[in-house]
């Protein structure tokens, strides 16, 4: 019990200081705070549908937010799950259209599977094994094969192969109806996807903290050497653990479009990848932190085009507040490194 | 620990007690304003509530959403209406902010851009009492939304007829190549529209003229706008027309280079480079949005496809540039008058 509030202690600070900060900016440039917040809240979590898009807008975040805790906890860091998502998305799709005759519980799995080897294999096959044999940044592999990956899909839909050929839009076909994740609650954008998002973090909980390999992949994080030292691969493992971060964010494409999107648009990006390294953060690589982490950023999303329209403050500001969060968490984390310092110097000079 | 404590707890008391007197002052001062509320043409105009929703380019994007947010802004201040705008951030959050508009008892939601096509088609379907409109993008099954459409042929004509007389009379840094140029962002009628009038209106005055045909296949890349400008001027071009939103910038920027003219689209955007644009294809979506609003207002809504041209004001040519002798001018507004009288038919259809 103490230690979940220890926890919690952290996120909850930063999120208190962050709506503190934002509501003194919000003063200062002549908008009422309070209004703004309610209907913010109002916004995100105001009646039924609010609160269905809100968790709508939960799902990719909380798909590739747990991709990226999971390379996180084994010492990577996997900035690249947007390309990871963007695979997945069109893997997913073009699963979803070209493939007809097939009943619906054969042909969401079939496309939700495929997403996730393809984005596990985007993350795991060049960055996963630059990494382990080369000593490759994985920083730099996974963010540059992000960039492939968007302009891949460019050259897909800008009049490449997976162009509508109805029409001049830049935009894939719409996926056939027996690949839809039907819709949970009528006129709003949730569908059953979410089901799958809080399956998958169960089950990462349960891989990371449960068993042999989810400890070996942590362990690797902790100290290499050590890890090596024990007998462990730890090549195999930075690869395995990279491409199932990337298995998740790609999951988080299909199950986006599947349920969603019902088709691929041509866009320069969907940003979940980017938001997804924020909400690790916030959760501290906790899987079922990461559910919560990812609930708060999309209600900071939903809630800021209500508040919009309602306070007439300007969406950018819920970004404001969104970076203020992520300031005082990465600040908390820089505060400790900084006292762990001064504790071992001090240590020195005792000793000295 | 606890001082700091302490300090958080006043901060707070202090915040929240400011922005209830604050939120109390200001709702009062909602009120009073309110309350005399008599049945006059302004309070009726008043209570007649537009929102605009812009695609993820935002109401800063020097096109589209741009204009169509001047246009909103005009029928604020000229016909007394009450106005929104919801900034999307994603392309996810198209169907809730219309949503949210129509829920909220809006009487006319205005979509910007082919984007939003689904989303306006969708919603407008759940809300048949609400009035849409849509900017650029064909909806016709629909009898509450209207899509505002341009021929921008037309002013694609003017442009092409200007660009023809300046090479024919070798006005100012025209040299005589009879060679004139196009970029445009990708093969997509939207965009072919425009090169087809410029064809046939530089054609007409002057038979013999070249003109070389291009696509970058990107509205966001200067770079590559600037390339292929390049290679055109190289080829021979004097005046390029650029039909590549962003893309274009690089053109305009490569014209001011070689010393040699550039043609804007969509706004009007001498301003750019005063020297090196000759002109401008003007798209007024500012005068469309503004129509449409005070149709509706009337109870003059019409659905389906509403043109905007020449005759209406809905495109034209922008500044020209001190160069063009007034000669040339007169032709050009000749030539408009006919395209008005009918005496001249711009085809929107591209030659090979």
């Amino acid at each position: 019990m103490k230690s979940i509030l220890k926890e919690l202690y952290i996120p909850v600070v930063a999120v208190l200081i962050a709506i503190i900060i934002g509501s003194i900016i919000m003063m200062v440039t002549g908008f009422n705070p309070v209004i703004a917040y309610i209907s913010l809240f109002l916004g995100a979590f105001g009646n039924v549908n609010n609160i269905a898009n809100t968790l709508a807008a939960a799902v990719p975040l909380i798909l590739t937010g747990l991709g990226v805790a999971i390379s996180f906890k084994a010492g990577l860091f996997n900035i690249g799950a947007e390309g990871q998502y963007w695979i997945g998305a069109i893997v997913g799709v073009w699963i979803g259209y070209s493939f007809t005759g097939l009943p619906w519980y054969i042909h969401i799995p079939f496309a939700l599977v495929a997403a996730m080897i393809a984005g596990g294999l985007w993350a795991g096959l060049i960055p996963g094994l630059a990494k382990a044999y080369t000593g490759a940044n994985e920083v730099i592999t996974t963010m540059m094969m992000s960039y492939i990956a968007i302009y891949f899909s460019h050259f897909l839909l800008e009049f490449g192969p997976m162009m509508d050929k109805s029409g001049t839009i830049p935009q894939s076909p719409v996926i056939n109806d027996s690949a839809v994740i039907p819709f949970l609650i009528r006129n709003t954008q949730l569908s059953y996807g979410i089901f799958i998002a809080l399956v998958a973090a169960i089950f990462v909980y349960w891989l990371m903290f449960k068993t042999t390999w989810g400890f070996e992949m942590r362990a690797v994080g902790y100290n290499q050497k050590a890890a090596r030292y024990a007998g462990m691969n730890v090549p195999l493992n930075m690869v395995l653990s990279l491409g199932l971060s990337g298995a998740f964010a790609g999951l988080a494409g299909a199950v986006q479009m599947l349920g969603v999107q019902h088709r691929l648009y041509d866009s320069f990006t969907s940003g979940y990848g980017y938001t997804a390294i924020v909400v690790a953060l916030l959760a501290n690589n906790n899987p079922i932190g990461v559910i919560f982490a990812a609930i708060l950023f999309a209600a900071l999303g939903t809630g800021s085009q209500y508040m919009q329209l309602n306070a007439q403050v300007p969406g950018q500001m819920a970004d404001v507040i969104t970076g203020l969060i992520v300031f005082f968490v990465a600040a908390y984390r820089i505060a400790e490194v900084i006292k762990d310092r001064l504790a071992k110097r001090q240590k020195k000079e005792v000793k000295a | 620990m606890k001082s700091w404590r302490v300090v958080l707890a006043f901060l707070l008391i202090l915040i929240f007690s400011g922005s209830v007197l604050l939120s109390g002052c200001s709702s009062k001062t909602k009120q009073e304003s309110t309350q005399p509320q008599q049945t006059t043409q302004e309070a009726k105009n008043k209570n007649f509530k537009v929102g605009l929703v812009t695609d993820v380019g935002g109401i800063n994007d020097h096109s589209f959403n741009q204009m169509a947010y001047e246009g909103l802004q005009r029928a604020a201040k000229e016909l007394g209406v009450t106005v929104n705008v919801i900034q999307s951030k994603k392309m996810e959050d198209y169907v809730p902010n219309l949503t949210n508009l129509a829920q909220q008892g809006y009487d006319l939601v205005i979509a910007v851009g082919f984007m939003m096509h689904d989303a306006t088609e969708e919603v407008s379907q759940k809300f048949p009492n609400t009035k849409f409109m849509i900017i650029d993008s064909e909806i016709t099954d629909k009898p509450n939304v209207a899509s505002a459409m341009f021929k921008t042929e037309q002013c694609g004509y003017l442009v092409g007829a200007m660009a023809g007389l300046v090479e024919k009379e070798k006005v100012g840094k025209v040299k005589g190549t009879n060679t004139i140029g196009v970029v445009g962002g990708m093969q997509i009628p939207p965009v072919d529209s425009f090169i087809a009038g410029y064809q046939q209106g530089a054609k007409a005055v002057n038979p013999g003229i070249k003109i070389i045909v291009n696509y970058t296949n990107s509205f966001t890349d200067p770079a590559a706008g600037k390339q292929m400008a390049l290679t055109e001027i190289s080829q021979g071009a004097e005046i390029i027309f650029q039909v590549a939103g962003g893309t274009g910038d690089g053109v305009i920027r490569a014209a001011q280079e070689k010393n040699v003219y550039a043609i804007g689209v969509d706004a009007d955007q001498s301003y750019l480079a005063p020297d090196h644009v000759l002109t401008s294809a003007v798209k007024r979506v500012d005068v469309a949005t503004f129509d449409i609003i005070k149709d509706t207002l009337e109870g003059k809504f019409k659905s389906g496809i509403v043109y905007f041209d020449l005759k209406n004001n809905g495109v034209g040519i922008g500044k020209v540039n001190k160069d063009v002798p007034k000669s040339i001018i007169d032709k050009v507004n000749q030539l408009a008058q006919d395209i008005i009288n009918g005496k001249i038919q711009v085809s929107d259809k591209i030659s090979k």
